[in-house]
């Protein structure tokens, strides 16, 4: 009896002091905010943005918190969070999405001097965001699929509606994925706005499945379970280089749409100072160059950074003219637009 | 033991309940009860009188709605069950299933740091008492009804308690082992001298350990007396019905004198000893026991009990309707003066027995008569 | 993972098989719910008061008398506060969100909810699903029940422990072995059978939900099973009713409200699942995913909670009716151990058939688990099945965080779920105090309450101003706490009322106060249910997915978010092998518990 009653002061003590820590804990968020800490949230893959991190928290002292998330579903946090901000960094992600969030007033402007020398084309005039990296959209395929089923790799983004990929194309879904939504507006613009609809309609006869983020649709290639996606193509160089060499992948020769890569700090962010100090130092070709030792094989932005070498290949893709500005400021109509045609929701 | 016994108090005690299937229901009414230093009150009446919800009260476990439970001279009305220096015997044990014998038993004494050589000689000192010292060990499963009511007993004793309760403490337990164990009870309360407050539906159980017992219905006390009192001088007719076996039979007063009244059952007169009730709760005119006038030609009902009727007297005659050989007794029922009466006799192997249809002949020990 | 038999079998029953209220209390007047207790100085004065105003007084006074005892007052009112700020007033936020329409209450959300199609579709989605899947989940429940309970086969043991699994693993990984199994690149469908398959959808999810679910109905009619008296079904066989007559005209019926209320059972679980819904349903999208795409993905507050509302609407239909059958129509009762051994039937006609399709699904289970270490070494699947450490390398470097994280927000929200579980159900059972009825129905009803819709609540409600906790550790806690809380308060309820109040009564009188009572006599004698609502609270802690995706932040983050994540991204090394350290970390915490049970128990036997 009296051991029975020892174990049991023994657990509520226990408990008592699990509480008390939990307690503890709490207010030492509070406290945690006078050293200095930066919480990021990345728009890319985990092991870049871990790295990412890392690097920067032994440059600075900065303790640095991350979350991996897809570009939409940062800017929906943001919202959401737009009274109480949690994060100060928005690191990664499709330039689109940054000049929605700007567009709703979510994004403090900043202009970091490493900024300067990056060319215009990559930045936001107001400093809202700062590009760090580019890539090139186009199609990846499964080459051994193509082979069994003797059909040719697509060339042109008219090919992707030959019945022969009807349930084999995959893409993320433009809601959450700022990749897809890159393909969206690349359609509108190489197409014209009506032409474009059609083609996005027709399209979605053939796609199976819309994933929630842009890599989904490649990893999907890689592991045989689907036949073809439209994805960046320096995520699928990374893939190859990783082993895959099933996979291939083709530049649309009648021209196709790019992505810049994006930092940004976001409104009201509880650490201003870190984050601008992260803005200021991830823009560095250190920083910018860490991106492909972990596989993240995009152009620079800067133009002292050495781009990978795997990516040179790409150097002479046919771009179409786009227009961001135009690009960001519809996403919400052409998103809405785009499930009723498709009737589904971002997933 | 040391005797601790103390008075207890019940003032204008009253329980109220709201269910959702019966609107307010009133469990226990306006009671009062006086128990003195070392008595044994027994709470009786059949399931749903009030009795258990009144002793839970007197424990701490219910609410009163209104009135006070004193204890000594202290109101613990609003007091914890653990603050009320109360012992208690459950229907169902109510050991600690986990514990052993020893350590149900020393459980009260290790709350209050009682030391341990005084816990230890406490334990076997009770455990004496009712001949169990050998079953310290033993865990409650072990044990059959009748011991681990006796531990229960004895765990309530050990604390040397003001009060001690039982509630049904032998509802549990075959006939026979009732029988032992309530005698066992009895010996033991007046050996120790304790104040007790049984609550039993038994009424023969009842008779055996009280000194007074309390008869309730529908949560109002009936009569208040000694064993005694409430056979013989019943109150009304439920209290004569629940105490024991009995015929109610309608009479009218012919004379009424002070001690004795004439009375006329359907045309035959009887004369029958006048009794001023003096139970308690008649004597407080509680209730329904309160008395109906009793003049010249007024209406009232009398009790007879089966064991008035003297069979093989001549006075009556009637026809018998059954007849059961009991063992002890020869029980009958006879058509007498238009009602189906009732008889127990007693003896049976010596006397004469009648079968059914034959033609009884008896006479009434007329001052066992009783009116109500 | 097998070494924690002995605290499941016999407590997972309780957990979801009990019925709310006992129909056998002991005092009939004390059973009745009772609203409050008149003060009663004059019958005639009584009479003339209006019910109400006496209700409240007497509810004061019933409070009063309740609460004499402090430590009572405090656990009262601090249970009462954490069911309102995190059960009660979530949900009345999304409804407030779901009415409100420019700045007036207004059903728009609702309207332009049913004007789409397509949140059609979804709504039909999850109830088709819901459907068959608590079918086909009733009839493989019963079938091992009745091979277990009923039948003379082998390998009983290994069903048993089987059928445990997907209980305590976390939700995902079903998903991703069906995925490494029946994928388009899986090991039956490409490998073997060379066949490409489509797992993502209405066929992926009514297997995986089949394989996680049906283990709660199994328990559940196991439970059942036995306590049906043999005699009753001997007395048939007697009258000359071969076994399979026996079968149909007299165990079945027996089990019809059993099985009724395994298929509910099952039907909530499936409405409420996120995590394989999320995995493998593909473009099959339910309610419980569009939930978090819609309020998380999209930012759209009002159409995620009328979807939540609707889907709210849905669990709670089927929990009452689940309520209603087992409140009703119980022909077994669940009191009282089966009157002697049933006598096993041998029937080989019987016995080889069942035994083959439970083997089947066994075998299907154990090569599931299977997958998920041998996936965690495997480069890359469906391309390259060479040996690596990576992942495991991968997740104790770049992972390390959503471990610690993980495993700490559990350890601490255990204790915390196993006390208040316990006190909540000891004061339900045993005290009488205004609010009592209230708090065992919020409690109870959000057993039923789906993970994401909560999730949403907490958002809602924790985002702004006055009390903002999201992007912090305590909002996490809190959902651990409440996810697993309910469980243990049921499972409590179910076992206090096993033991009689008097034994209670019987410590308080002997002098020990209402929190002496409670740590030396209750607790004590409910030892078993408070340590496996505890067990299941950790491994709820560690397999949470549904409420917390909606609360994770950079600060914290939870291991299953993080394997969700890795699936999104197709790094199925990866979110193998945090799988597979999640499963370890769960198998380590049993053990250790039912070490510790074990120890206790020695312990126990020594006092005696």
């Amino acid at each position: 009896m009296r051991k029975i009653t020892y174990a049991l002061k023994k657990m509520l003590l226990i408990a008592t002091v699990l509480v008390f820590m939990s307690t503890f804990m709490v207010s030492a968020q509070g406290s945690e905010d006078k050293a200095e800490t930066l919480t990021i949230y990345a728009g890319l893959l985990e092991e870049h943005a871990a790295l990412v991190a890392q690097e920067f928290q032994e440059a600075t002292g900065i303790k640095t918190n991350f979350v991996r998330m897809s570009g939409g579903e940062i800017l929906a946090r943001i919202r959401a969070e737009s009274a109480n901000p949690q994060a100060s960094i928005w690191y990664g992600g499709g330039s689109l999405t940054f000049i929605e969030a700007d567009n709703l007033g979510l994004l403090h402007r900043y202009k970091s001097p490493t900024a300067e020398v990056i060319s215009d084309q990559f930045k936001d005039p107001n400093g809202a965001w700062t590009g760090i990296y580019s890539g090139y959209l186009g199609f990846v395929a499964d080459q051994e699929w193509l082979d069994d089923e003797g059909i040719d790799m697509p060339q042109v983004w008219d090919d992707l509606l030959k019945p022969e990929f009807k349930g084999e194309l995959v893409f993320a879904h433009p809601g959450s994925s700022s990749t897809a939504y890159n393909v969206l507006v690349t359609m509108l613009q190489l197409k014209g706005e009506d032409a474009g609809w059609e083609y996005l309609q027709k399209l979605n006869e053939n796609v199976r499945q819309y994933t929630k983020s842009g890599s989904g649709g490649g990893r999907m290639i890689q592991l045989h379970e689907v036949g073809l996606t439209i994805g960046y193509l320096h995520d699928a160089i990374a893939f190859k280089r990783e082993g895959y060499d099933h996979m291939t992948f083709t530049a649309p020769a009648d021209g196709t749409g790019y992505e810049i890569g994006a930092v940004g700090i976001i409104k009201d962010a509880p650490e201003l100072e870190a984050a601008k100090k992260f803005v200021d130092w991830c823009l560095t070709p250190e920083a910018q160059e860490l991106g492909q030792t972990v596989n993240a094989l995009q152009f620079l932005t800067h133009p002292d950074a050495v781009p990978p070498q795997e990516v040179r290949q790409l150097v002479g893709t046919k771009l179409i003219d786009q227009d961001d500005v135009w690009a960001g400021e519809n996403r919400s109509a052409f998103l809405e637009k785009f499930n009723a045609l498709t009737r589904t929701q971002p997933l | 033991m040391r005797t601790n016994a103390k008075s207890v108090q019940l003032n204008q005690l009253t329980k109220t309940f709201i269910t959702s299937t019966r609107g307010e229901v009133k469990a226990v009414q306006n009671v009062d009860i006086s128990i003195g230093p070392g008595e044994f009150v027994t709470l009786l009446g059949p399931s749903g009188c009030g009795k258990t919800t009144i002793l839970r009260m007197i424990a701490g476990f219910e609410m009163p709605t209104s009135g006070a439970i004193m204890i000594g001279d202290q109101n613990v009305s609003t007091k914890t069950p653990d603050k009320r220096d109360i012992g208690m015997v459950f229907q169902n044990y109510a050991l600690f299933p986990h514990l052993n014998v020893f350590n149900n038993i020393a459980y009260g004494l290790k709350l209050k740091k009682v030391p341990h050589d005084e816990i230890n000689r406490r334990v076997h000192e009770v455990l004496k008492l009712v001949q169990m010292d050998d079953f310290a060990e033993r865990v409650p499963a072990q044990m059959s009804g009748g011991q681990q009511q006796r531990v229960a007993l004895v765990r309530a004793l050990v604390m040397e308690p003001s009060v001690l309760l039982f509630d049904e403490p032998l509802s549990n337990l075959d006939a026979k082992l009732r029988v032992h164990m309530r005698d066992e009870i009895r010996k033991i309360q007046k050996k120790v001298g304790i104040t007790t407050v049984y609550v039993t539906h038994d009424q023969s159980e009842a008779m055996a350990v009280s000194d007074s017992v309390v008869i309730l219905k529908d949560g109002i006390i009936q009569q208040v007396g000694s064993p005694q009192e409430v056979y013989q001088h019943p109150v009304n007719e439920f209290v004569a019905k629940f105490i024991g076996k009995a015929n109610i039979l309608n009479a009218t007063i012919v004379e009424i004198e002070k001690d004795r009244a004439v009375i006329d059952v359907h045309g035959v007169n009887f004369t029958v000893p006048v009794t001023v009730p003096s139970g308690k709760g008649a004597a407080d005119g509680i209730g329904a026991a309160g008395s109906k006038p009793r003049e010249k030609g007024s209406k009232v009902r009398i009790v007879i009990r089966p064991e008035s009727v003297l069979v093989g007297k001549k006075d009556f005659k009637a026809p018998v309707m059954k007849s059961v050989y009991m063992g002890t007794a020869q029980d009958y029922k006879i058509e007498f003066l238009g009602n189906a009466i009732e008889i127990s006799d007693n003896n049976p192997t010596t006397k004469r027995v009648y079968n059914e249809g034959d033609i009884m002949e008896f006479s009434l020990d007329e001052g066992s008569i009783h009116i109500i | 993972m097998t070494g924690g038999g002995p605290v499941f079998p016999g407590s997972f029953p309780s957990i979801f098989s009990d019925r709310i209220r006992s129909k056998s209390d002991r005092n009939p007047i004390d059973g009745v719910p009772i609203e409050g207790v008149p003060i009663v100085s004059d019958n005639k004065t009584t009479r003339s008061l209006s019910r109400s105003g006496n209700s409240f007084q007497d509810g004061l006074r019933q409070l009063r008398f309740t609460l004499r005892d402090p430590v009572l007052l405090v656990s009262i009112v601090s249970i009462l506060i954490v069911v309102l700020l995190f059960i009660i007033f979530p949900l009345f936020s999304i409804l407030k969100e779901s009415v409100y329409y420019q700045g007036s209450l207004s059903i728009h959300h609702f309207r332009n909810f049913f004007r789409q199609a397509y949140n059609l579709d979804i709504v039909w989605n999850t109830i088709r699903l819901g459907i068959s899947v608590s079918l086909l989940g009733t009839v493989v429940a019963f079938l091992f029940a009745y091979a277990t309970t009923y039948l003379k086969i082998p390998s009983k043991k290994f069903f048993r422990v089987l059928s445990i699994l997907p209980m305590i693993s976390p939700p995902f990984v079903i998903s991703l072995a069906a995925i490494l199994l029946f994928g388009r690149s899986g090991l039956i469908t490409k490998q073997l059978l060379g066949i490409r398959s489509d797992i993502y959808g209405f066929w992926g999810l009514m297997l995986t939900q089949t394989l996680s679910f049906f283990p709660v109905g199994y328990l559940m009619l196991t439970n059942l099973l036995q306590n049906i008296d043999p005699s009753i079904e001997e007395a048939s066989q007697a009258l000359g009713a071969s076994q399979w007559k026996v079968f149909r005209t007299v165990t079945l019926p027996l089990m019809i409200p059993g099985l009724a209320n395994a298929a509910l059972l099952i039907f909530i679980q499936s409405l409420a699942d996120f995590g394989n819904a999320i995995v493998i349903g593909g473009n099959y999208t339910t309610m419980a995913v569009q939930i978090y795409q819609q309020g998380i993905g999209a930012y759209d507050m009002a159409g995620a909670t009328a979807l939540a509302i609707v889907l709210l609407s849905i669990s709670m239909l089927a929990f009452y009716l689940q309520h209603q059958v087992i409140g009703q129509k119980s022909y077994v009762t669940v009191t009282g151990k089966a009157a002697k051994e049933r006598v096993l039937i041998r029937n080989k006609s019987a016995t080889i058939p069942i035994y083959i399709v439970c083997m089947s699904i066994s075998v299907l289970v154990i090569s599931m688990y299977a997958l998920v270490p041998y996936g965690a070494f495997v480069r890359l699947w469906g391309a390259d099945f060479s040996l690596t450490t990576k992942w495991i390398v991968y997740v104790f470097t770049i992972g390390r965080r959503y471990i610690v994280d993980s495993t700490t927000l559990a350890i601490i929200s255990t204790p915390i779920a196993g006390l208040l579980g316990i006190v909540s159900a000891f004061l339900i059972v045993r005290k009488k105090f205004p609010g009592r009825r209230f708090m065992e129905s919020s409690i109870l009803v959000a057993i039923a309450l789906p993970g994401t819709v909560l999730g949403l609540g907490y958002v809602l409600t924790y985002n702004t101003p006055p009390l903002i906790l999201t992007g912090g550790s305590v909002i996490l806690i809190i959902a651990l706490v409440i996810r697993s809380m309910p469980i243990g308060t049921r499972s409590a309820i179910a076992a206090l009322k096993q033991i009689d109040p008097s034994i209670e009564e019987a410590a308080n009188i002997c002098g020990a106060s209402s929190k002496k009572v409670f740590t030396s006599v209750t607790i004590p004698l409910i030892k078993p249910v408070f340590f496996s609502s505890m067990v299941y609270a950790f491994i709820r802690g560690m397999t949470l997915v549904s409420t917390i995706i909606f609360l994770v932040s950079a600060r914290w983050q939870m291991l299953t978010v993080a394997i969700m994540n890795q699936v999104d991204q197709g790094l199925y090394g990866a979110a193998n092998a945090y799988c597979l350290v999640l499963i370890g970390i769960v198998g380590i915490v049993m053990l250790t518990m039912s070490f510790i049970l074990k120890r206790v128990g020695v312990n126990l036997k020594e006092g005696y």
